[in-house]
């Protein structure tokens, strides 16, 4: 049975069909016992303070206790209470959470969960505001999950608390009140399958995370006039290449929308594989809708100006379909 | 140690200027003219009373709760209030908002939007002020849950070991029981009582005092920042304080505390308040009338900044 609930409540009820189902989960970070914060709401009434603890404001401490205790077969989802901040812990994410598999052999495995809020609120400045999944999807030995809507924040983040793998799972703060059709039930959606939002022949839009919803109200503004598809990979570790190259054969064209910044980010990733792999079907060069390289700037008009939007989509789209 | 008569209205004045500052914040708050900020209200006595001790060449470090810190240093009122209104006149031209704000002239160097972000950079401050042969000084503010962090600790070792001129201020919130952002944690974030417990170990001397009387904070900053200037090295500080609101009804509120007692002593008549209380107003109206005057930021300022001219 399906009925509307929020983006942060299907994230609180992955959490909450995890920690009924499997008593090896655990929760913890900092204030995810606290009564009004959405995503982890009544999590620490229904199964303790012991599986849903407050951590303190140590994000290397806390991060490397979850690698720690995943790595001894306990199921950590661990909260950062913004990206911004993991970048305070960078060790224990980078080189210890994401390497520790490989440079064991494999002998060892990190079924860790990573809870991260992300991206422009409007007003947050650069350490209250960015997206740095690029950064996360550069080191080999995580998966990057950036869900777009509620249906697909519940299915992918019980497939991230399923996997034997370290996964960082971001949660953009503007989707947090976003409305959608969730089943009550349990289930996963996996990895590595991108959604494919709109269908369309003359150009491929490919976007994450809050910048599918920008992407989506391009189409239907070009509607009638440019036939766009809008494909949201969902996962950018693994990445959907194939859907990808698949519709760019059909379209001829590319379109990149990314929140994050520009350079050597997950725009420039999309636009390297199609160059590799998918060069020879295309018929314009490829564009990118990203933050232009500029730290989040603190005024809103600011902010806005750098940010991509629907507008800024519709202009790239109609460049490269003349 | 006995104050003269000038001195104590300075440290009270301080102490009302910050209070109005962050009252007009909330009045443009509620004007829709600015977003969110943290506000510094209940420590106003720790800011003015470490501040006394300083000159311009010396510099703080602060936190996500700024102004307190950044007005006592004497940053500029107008140029503050624009920044967090995201004005092109602010401090940092909008690009920062109140978590970000320095004001490099004045030594405020300056908020942080990270917890315990500030805390190593101000001891690169006093490492710049060592090499340079000065008697400056740093001042680190943090809180009792920033004082966890890796960084912060980091730091007091460091400073430890290069004996640097510099004091860690330390100011807890919750000093009766413990809370995060107002929630109240179910594990305690700090397994000791004072946190100056931790100086010993890292080889500095520390202190925990509470931190609503103004001439007590005067007194143990004064020590702690000559020790620094003689180049005796770091020391610890705590300041237990209680975050208020707009009004002085409190108990702990370090204005009211210190408004009855010089009006005691006959340092303070009503009038004398309401002339300082006045002027101060005046001075936070005309930061008001300049912040919201003052132009947005141009869109092509947004690509400017990002690195500096020249090389
Ligand atoms: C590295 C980092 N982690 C988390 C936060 C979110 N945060 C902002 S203020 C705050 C509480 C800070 O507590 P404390 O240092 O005691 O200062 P107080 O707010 O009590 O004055 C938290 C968790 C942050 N800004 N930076």
């Amino acid at each position: 049975m399906s009925r509307t609930i929020t983006y942060a409540e299907a994230i609180c009820e992955a959490q909450r069909d995890a920690l009924r189902s499997d008593p090896s989960v655990i929760l913890f970070g900092e204030n995810v016992a606290a009564p009004w914060r959405p995503a982890t709401k009544g999590l620490k009434d229904e199964f303790g303070k012991e599986r849903v603890r407050d951590a303190p404001i140590t994000e290397t401490a806390f991060i490397g206790a979850g690698v720690g205790a995943a790595i001894m077969g306990i199921k950590p989802i661990v909260e950062l209470m913004l990206i911004d901040f993991g970048l305070v812990a960078m060790d224990q994410i980078l080189n210890q959470m994401a390497k520790t598999t490989y440079m064991t052999g494999g002998n060892v495995n990190v079924p860790m969960v990573l809870r991260a809020i992300y991206g422009a609120r409007g007003g947050g400045a650069a350490t209250h505001s960015e997206c740095l999944y690029g950064i996360y999807a550069h080191m080999p030995g995580m998966k990057v999950v950036v869900p777009s809507n509620p249906y697909d924040a519940k299915g992918l983040l019980t497939t991230a608390i399923n996997d034997p793998n370290p996964v960082v799972f971001f949660e953009h703060i503007r989707l947090s009140n976003m409305e959608g059709e969730v089943p009550e039930e349990s289930y996963s959606i996996p990895f590595g399958v991108a959604n494919t939002l709109r269908e369309g022949t003359d150009v491929t839009v490919v976007a994450v995370g809050r910048m599918v919803q920008e992407a989506l109200k391009a189409a239907d503004e070009l509607k009638g006039k440019i036939s766009v598809e809008v494909i949201d990979p969902r996962t950018l570790v693994p990445l959907d290449e194939e859907a990808i190259l698949r519709s760019v054969q059909k379209t001829g064209r590319l379109v990149v929308v990314d929140e994050d910044y520009e350079r050597c980010g997950f725009s420039a990733e999309v636009a390297a594989v199609v160059a590799e792999k998918g060069f020879h079907n295309l018929k314009a060069p490829v564009a990118r809708v990203a933050n232009p390289n500029v730290p989040l700037p603190f005024n809103k008009t600011l902010e806005n100006h750098v940010l991509p939007d629907a507008e800024k989509i519709v202009r790239a789209i109609k460049n490269v379909v003349k | 140690m006995k104050l003269g008569d000038d001195k104590r209205l300075d440290l009270y004045r301080v102490m009302v200027r910050i209070r109005t500052f962050e009252n007009g914040v909330r009045q443009l708050i509620n004007d829709g003219k600015v977003g969110y900020v943290s506000f510094y209200t209940g420590g106003e006595a720790v800011a003015a009373a470490v501040s006394a001790h300083l000159v311009k060449e010396d510099q703080i470090g602060s936190t996500h709760r700024p102004l307190g810190h950044l007005i006592a240093k004497g940053a500029d009122l107008k140029r503050m209030m624009a920044e967090i209104a995201g004005k092109a006149t602010g401090t940092n031209k909008g690009k920062g908002g109140a978590y970000h704000i320095f004001d490099k002239e004045v030594g405020a160097l300056g908020a942080n939007g990270i917890v315990g972000g500030s805390v190593p950079m101000a001891a690169g401050y006093a490492l710049a002020n060592q090499l340079k042969d000065t008697d400056n000084v740093s001042i680190s503010y943090f809180g009792e849950g920033a004082s966890n962090q890796g960084g912060v600790q980091e730091t007091l070792n460091l400073a430890a070991c290069w004996k640097l001129p510099m004091v860690f201020v330390c100011e807890n919130s919750s000093p009766e029981e413990q809370t995060m952002l107002g929630h109240k944690i179910d594990y305690p974030q700090l397994s000791i009582t004072d946190i100056s417990q931790r100086a010993p170990a890292y080889g500095m001397p520390g202190e925990s005092h509470p931190g609503w009387d103004v001439e007590e904070v005067y007194k143990i900053a004064g020590e702690a920042i000559q020790r620094a200037r003689r180049g005796e090295g770091p020391t610890l500080l705590e300041f237990k304080i209680h975050r208020l609101n707009a009004d002085e009804d409190s108990p702990h509120c370090p204005i009211k505390c210190y408004r009855d007692k010089l009006m005691m002593d006959g340092v303070l008549s009503k009038e004398l308040d309401d002339k300082i209380r006045s002027e101060e107003a005046a001075k936070v109206k005309e930061a008001m009338d300049f912040a919201v005057g003052s132009p947005e930021p141009e869109l092509v300022d947004a690509y400017s900044d990002i690195f500096v001219e020249g090389a």
